[in-house]
């Protein structure tokens, strides 16, 4: 028989287990935690930053980073909310069609913030953090400084229609995390990219195109960081300059707490949806429990290190820069 | 965002311009800034125009350049002809820029200032005084620092109380809830003194309303996304009990909303704060009992009028009383009964203001506590 309490088992499991670790926490403090409703409000709170922790896995997997999220997200919010209103405002009118030119522009983004870093041969991290500056920038120009509002029934049916008690919203969050799972482990493309974070230099040997790979893994990530837009203007009825503000660490910190290394090679779908999760109960349970507000900044902090401490193997790791 | 990145590409910009300026000139070497400007021209006859302020990602700052470009519009020139010192939240890049201004301009500048945060206002103006240029400031200054200090050069300071208006607001929404129930505060940035006084008008407010309990007051930090979430806890924790919702500014309000709407709550009484065009519309449709004008259109316009006249010596700053250098904006209460009104006169049409009429508008000296 097989043990189950291997070393290997219990990285892998730790995520979770720190996941329901933090809900009994919670629970026993106050009971009204567990609750269905509560727990639908915690999928509406996680579901954009979910798409965009999806989004940048690619990237870390391969060992890169990438910090466009927020220009992405706020631009392609703008963006969505305009060709909406500009294709007749409402779904039925034939405002469908802004949904696909978004994810459009979100591949464009990506493809320029890959390009930009592998041919002009600069770093992933300052190649995609001046990318989102340039984003952002646009998405001001764009907007005036003004909120854009979309008032259609149908589209906020994905935060108002509720099936089994949880909006339609978290169904489409949850078939693209199967999508992104299933290009992770089933596809070309998603074995290459832990091919690249594995080794980059084994994987060019044997005769891959790093480059390519490592633009297409951005285009990917820029579509899904599209549909965090989408999602968040779904969310919040509108759009503004600033609607990607704070997804840069709550998704850069979700990924590593539910055990994805920053180093590449390590983790992967599943890692993410759980780091999303954790920090996600973090910020309701505290409020929910009742923490000073004082305090919550600094205990979040302090479970994010325990969770990194719990769910990632750094024995393998010789050093950590 | 990245403040680094923005002062490279200025210094890079101003260093490139030198070089050409003195190549022109058939000079080799690179110049001190200000040698070839057209600063030595420019007696104070003709001051530079600048407003330095922290972004151009929010309707509140460019109303507030919008009043600034009015009067430069005022008084012949073109809305180019006003500068725009942008300090992206860091109080060190609006001390450089407006010195980096003011040295490009020999001292001959009239500047409008929000210094960002409060301890900065000093500095700002000891930078001013020593060129021989005039500022007004809003917003952010010590208390033990006062224009009349400063001679003519830190012409006035401007700010806004928001005890009283967020007190009126608080009570609107307390007569709506029937004078009982439990109310939720979402805030601003803990630290944000305007964050601090529309909690503390919420709780002046609810002395006088004995049935009335403050379940929870937290930061929202000016945000729709974080107000969203921080309102679907309070539902979590306090359920049924919340009988009325006070928030911290517009932008919390609409996510206060948003989180109701997806929980299906309609007709919660709701009242805001900034006066903002959406949210003047959804008191207008009755989404929202209240919210609060405080004419950012106006306070930038005047502002730079102030330091502008004061600069020409239409009028001199030391030979005023001390209520023409430190003064409250206007607040205007907007409520479902006057909200098409108030549209009308202060959105749909931007009102000509007398940029001369410095004091009218304005709400008595600041009072210290």
């Amino acid at each position: 028989m097989k043990r189950l309490m291997t070393r290997e088992n219990a990285i892998r499991w730790a995520p979770m287990l720190v996941l329901i670790g933090l809900v009994i926490l919670f629970t026993a403090i106050n009971p009204a935690f567990l609750s269905q409703r509560n727990f639908a409000r915690i999928a509406i709170a996680a579901a954009p930053a979910l798409m965009v922790a999806i989004g940048v896995t690619f990237i870390i997997v391969m060992g890169s980073i990438d910090l466009s999220m927020e220009g992405t997200v706020g631009l392609t919010a703008v963006l969505f909310c305009f060709a909406f209103l500009a294709t007749g405002g409402t779904l039925a009118a034939g405002a469908w069609v802004a949904i696909p030119l978004i994810l459009l522009l979100g591949a464009l983004i990506g493809l320029v913030n890959g390009l930009v870093h592998v041919r002009l041969r600069i770093p992933s991290f300052m190649a995609s953090l001046a990318i989102g500056f340039v984003g952002t920038g646009a998405a001001v120009l764009v907007t005036g400084g003004d909120i854009v509002k979309i008032d259609d029934d149908t589209f906020r049916a994905l935060l108002t229609w509720r099936i089994a008690g949880f909006p339609l919203m978290i169904y489409v969050v949850a078939a693209l995390a199967l999508l992104a799972w299933f290009i992770q482990s089933h596809t070309t493309l998603g074995r290459n990219f832990y091919a690249v974070g594995g080794g980059e230099e084994l994987a060019h040997a044997s005769g891959l195109n790093v480059r390519r790979v490592r633009i297409m893994g951005f285009v990917l990530a820029g579509v899904f960081y599209a549909v965090a837009g989408i999602l968040q203007v779904a969310k919040l009825g509108q759009a503004e300059s600033v609607s990607g503000a704070n997804f840069m660490f709550i998704s850069i910190t979700s990924v590593v707490v539910g055990g994805v290394a920053l180093w590449g090679g390590i983790g992967g779908i599943w890692n993410t949806v759980v780091g999303v999760l954790i920090v996600n109960v973090i910020n309701n349970g505290m409020v929910v429990i009742g923490l000073p507000d004082f305090l919550q900044d600094g205990m979040l902090g302090l479970l994010v290190i325990l969770a990194v401490v719990l769910s990632t193997d750094r024995r393998s790791i010789s050093f950590v820069k | 965002m990245s403040t680094f990145i923005k002062d490279y590409i200025e210094r890079e910009t101003i260093s490139r311009r030198n070089f050409l300026f003195a190549s022109a000139a058939g000079l080799t070497t690179a110049a001190m800034p200000g040698v070839f400007g057209a600063g030595m021209a420019r007696a104070a006859t003709d001051p530079a125009l600048a407003w330095s302020y922290r972004d151009r990602a929010s309707a509140y700052w460019n109303a507030i350049v919008s009043g600034g470009e009015a009067f430069t519009e005022s008084i012949g020139k073109t809305k180019e002809d006003m500068t725009s010192l942008i300090n992206e939240g860091s109080s060190e890049k609006s001390l450089a820029d407006i010195k980096a201004f003011l040295a490009k301009n020999n001292g001959a500048c009239a500047i409008a200032c929000d210094a960002n945060d409060s301890p900065n206002a000093r500095p700002v103006a000891e930078a001013v005084q020593a060129a021989g240029g005039y500022v007004s400031t809003i917003w952010n200054k010590t208390d033990d620092a006062h224009p009349w200090d400063f001679g003519d050069n830190w012409v006035s300071h401007m700010t806004w109380s928001d005890e009283k208006p967020a007190e009126e607001t608080a009570r609107i929404l307390f007569e709506a809830m029937g004078g009982k129930g439990g109310v939720v505060h979402l805030g601003g940035i803990a630290a944000n003194n305007p964050a601090i006084e529309r909690l503390n008008g919420l709780k002046n407010a609810l002395k006088d309303y004995p049935d009335i309990e403050l379940l929870d007051a937290q930061p929202a930090d000016w945000d729709t996304t974080k107000a969203a979430e921080l309102m679907a806890s309070f539902l979590t924790k306090y359920g049924d009990k919340i009988t009325g919702v006070h928030c911290a500014n517009d932008n919390i309000a609409y996510g206060v909303m948003e989180a109701l709407k997806a929980e299906g709550i309609e007709g919660m009484p709701i009242v805001a704060y900034d006066g903002n065009p959406e949210a003047v519309q959804m008191v207008m449709d009755g989404q929202l009992l209240a919210t609060v004008f405080t004419n950012p259109h106006w306070g930038g316009g005047v502002t730079l009028a102030l330091a502008y006249h004061a600069a020409i010596g239409t009028f001199k700053p030391s030979e005023e009383p001390n209520e023409h250098r430190e003064f409250y904006g206007p607040t205007i209460l907007v409520t479902a009964k006057d909200a098409a009104d108030f549209k009308a006169k202060y959105l749909d049409n931007v009102p000509t203001y007398d940029w001369k009429d410095f004091w009218g508008p304005s709400n008595g000296q600041i009072v210290y506590k």
